[in-house]
């Protein structure tokens, strides 16, 4: 099998002829680029600034080298301009970022200092525009800065939270034709990150991209808008998915099914021990949309449909089936009743896990190598059979993560394929 | 509607419990059109109500028992918003109070988003559920050092410190903070919470009191300050 038939073996609840594995594909499954310089030092890769594939959570650039020696099977391909509105591709410059490591940026990703010496991003690079996100001196990436208008109900209007869901330009097909072009005979399998398929993402409601967001962008607001304002949000998930149904329209005819899958929709669902909301609540004011886009690309196209939803989800994942998701990210095994064994008894057969191959806020991160290797191997085991899983860790590869813990999980995700499937 | 004091009292609860803001709130939808938190709050002082019954039969009675369903699961993050909106409206009536010292407060709870870390709503909601069962809640906001811990403990001897984070990246921050703090002011009990935070955590960096939700915070508060 090469990559891409493994993928798709193993997203069509097919055993593969080993896992297939992703880092890097999509902005929930990266690595940070503090850790990817630390991977390439290890590995003996030529030592050069990392770049900085996508600025909000700081992900670095997994590039063909990389790519070999973490024996990834996905590549993943990025909208022309990154979250805050920047064009990222084209050319590129050095930044050196708080914790002293040279990175490369694209050139109109600008910053400015707040007075406590923090950095600040500014939607487009227009740094005559008010920030749209911070990163304090004592962090590693990005968050969105609350930019909210006092709401006076009685003019909400619903096009004001649309500004950021537009057709898509022609401009941007040329170039997603060529990202197609670039990769389409690599024999890796494609998932493409469109954008705009979202429902209520809860990193895009800021509306980090525009540089004077209007209608509901704080987070407290936007969370109390799905009970105390539902009409307007059904509303507005109606409208964005008519854009969005245009838009995969347009792309469907650019790509065709040369790619295999494609991200729907970042939205979080799960707390550590609950849901942000309640069941009724999910199928009344997500479900319906979910199924309109997923409905559609199941008619039209042989492409897979990929949800991220971290935390304690269980309850949602008979749901997620039902609105026509094939595939389900990032399996935070940690979190309250996210038994991988569980998960992979009651639902494995139905719907792909993409992730879950090792908990990120425990084990990796502050894990012994030997606590890595375990846990690994034990998700290996438990979710990898009868195919339905594509290994990634539980949510991107953070700075802190330790080098050798990477590689105890390399290691041991190599020697699992090695072992059981040779 | 007229109802008596007691009535009252429990309508307020109500209200808060089930985060009816106001009457030109539509949530929730059971009782559109009807008076919420804010006029039944301010009618209850205008026909005499002593102020410590409004909050500790009204406001307080009312977040506990969302805070209790918060824990079981039974309501989530939109709901508990909406009860706390209600309690804060309801809460400015009674501020007068505060000042004059006609309303005792249990004590004081300094809180911060750890140093690095702009994620507020975990600490937004433990805030509101501790300001909610009535104390002084300070909220030095996000992105919070050690430093600034330290002065607003200085300036609220007795206080209760707590820190929230979310990220594996910077609740390492809550080590140096708690042993900053500890280091200035022995006696200072520090709560700590957020997602990849852990009762093993808590032990490990000596802080005093860890809880995986808002209520806990609460019951442990009211457990030291009986």
């Amino acid at each position: 099998m090469n990559s891409r038939e493994r993928v798709l073996a193993a997203l069509n609840h097919q055993q593969p002829d080993r896992i297939p594995v992703d880092f890097g594909a999509t902005p929930v499954t990266g690595i940070h680029v503090l850790a990817i310089e630390n991977l390439r030092k290890y590995f003996g890769l030529e030592e050069r600034p990392v770049r900085v594939v996508e600025p909000y959570q700081m992900l670095g650039e997994i590039d063909d080298e990389l790519m070999d020696v973490l024996g990834v099977d996905v590549i993943g391909l990025c909208p022309s301009n990154n979250m805050f509105g920047i064009k990222n591709h084209g050319e590129w410059k050095e930044f050196k970022t708080f914790w002293g490591q040279t990175v490369l940026v694209p050139k109109d990703f600008n910053t400015t200092t707040d007075d406590h010496g923090n950095l600040l991003i500014h939607p487009e690079g227009d740094t005559s525009a008010a920030a749209s996100a911070k990163m304090p001196k004592a962090s590693f990436f990005f968050d969105a800065l609350i930019r909210q208008e006092p709401i006076d109900d009685s003019k909400l209007n619903v096009e004001d939270n649309l500004e950021e869901f537009t057709p898509i330009s022609d401009e941007d097909l040329d170039y997603w034709k060529n990202e197609i072009h670039r990769v389409k005979n690599t024999g890796k399998a494609i998932i493409a990150n469109m954008g705009g398929t979202a429902f209520g993402d809860i990193a895009l409601v800021p509306g980090l991209n525009l540089k004077d967001p209007k209608g509901i962008r704080d987070i407290a607001e936007w969370y109390m808008s799905i009970i105390m304002r539902p009409d307007y949000v059904k509303e507005l998930f109606e409208k964005q998915s008519e854009v969005a149904i245009g838009n995969l329209t347009k792309f469907y005819a650019t790509v065709g099914n040369q790619i295999d899958a494609i991200f729907i929709c970042g939205t979080d669902f799960g707390t550590q021990d609950s849901q942000f909301c309640g069941i009724d609540t999910l199928r009344e004011m997500y479900l319906p949309y979910y199924k309109k886009l997923n409905d559609w690309i199941h008619k039209h196209t042989t492409w897979k449909t990929f949800k991220h939803s971290c935390g304690a989800i269980e309850p949602f994942l008979q749901s997620f089936i039902d609105a026509g998701f094939d595939i389900i990210n990032p399996v935070q095994i940690n979190a309250n009743g996210m038994d991988p064994q569980h998960l992979k008894d009651t639902y494995g057969d139905r719907i792909a896990f993409w992730g879950g191959g090792v908990d990120t806020q425990k084990v990796l991160a502050f894990g012994t190598p030997d606590d890595v290797k375990k846990q690994v191997f034990s998700e290996c085991e438990i979710l990898s059979k009868k195919g339905g899983f594509v290994f990634n860790t539980v949510h991107n590869i953070q700075a802190n993560v330790p080098t050798e813990n990477m590689i105890a999980m390399l290691d041991t995700l190599r020697n699992y394929n090695q072992r059981q499937f040779t | 509607m007229i109802l008596n004091m007691e009535a009252l009292l429990k309508r307020i609860a109500h209200c808060v419990e089930f985060g009816k803001i106001n009457e030109a709130s539509p949530y929730p939808p059971d009782m559109k059109g009807q008076p919420g938190a804010d006029e039944l709050t301010r009618q209850a002082i205008d026909k005499g109500a002593d102020p410590d019954d409004v909050l500790k039969k009204g406001l307080v009675v009312g977040m506990e028992k969302i805070g209790i369903k918060f824990r079981e699961n039974k309501v989530f993050v939109p709901q508990v918003l909406m009860s706390a909106k209600a309690m804060s409206i309801a809460m400015e009536h009674l501020k007068p109070f505060f000042q004059s010292g006609d309303v005792q407060r249990k004590g004081v709870f300094v809180i911060g988003t750890v140093a690095g870390d702009l994620h507020d709503i975990g600490k937004n909601l433990v805030s509101m559920m501790v300001e909610g069962s009535g104390y002084e809640v300070v909220d030095l906001g996000t992105d919070v050092s050690s430093q600034k811990f330290i002065d607003a403990v200085k300036g609220h001897p007795g206080c209760f410190v707590g820190l929230s984070a979310l990220l594996t990246t910077t609740m390492v921050n809550m080590e140096k903070i708690v042993n900053d703090i500890k280091t200035a002011l022995p006696d200072t009990k520090i709560l700590i919470g957020g997602a990849p935070v852990s009762e093993e955590f808590k032990e490990k960096i000596s802080a005093d009191f860890y809880s995986p939700d808002p209520q806990g915070a609460v019951d442990y508060l009211n457990s030291v300050v009986a």
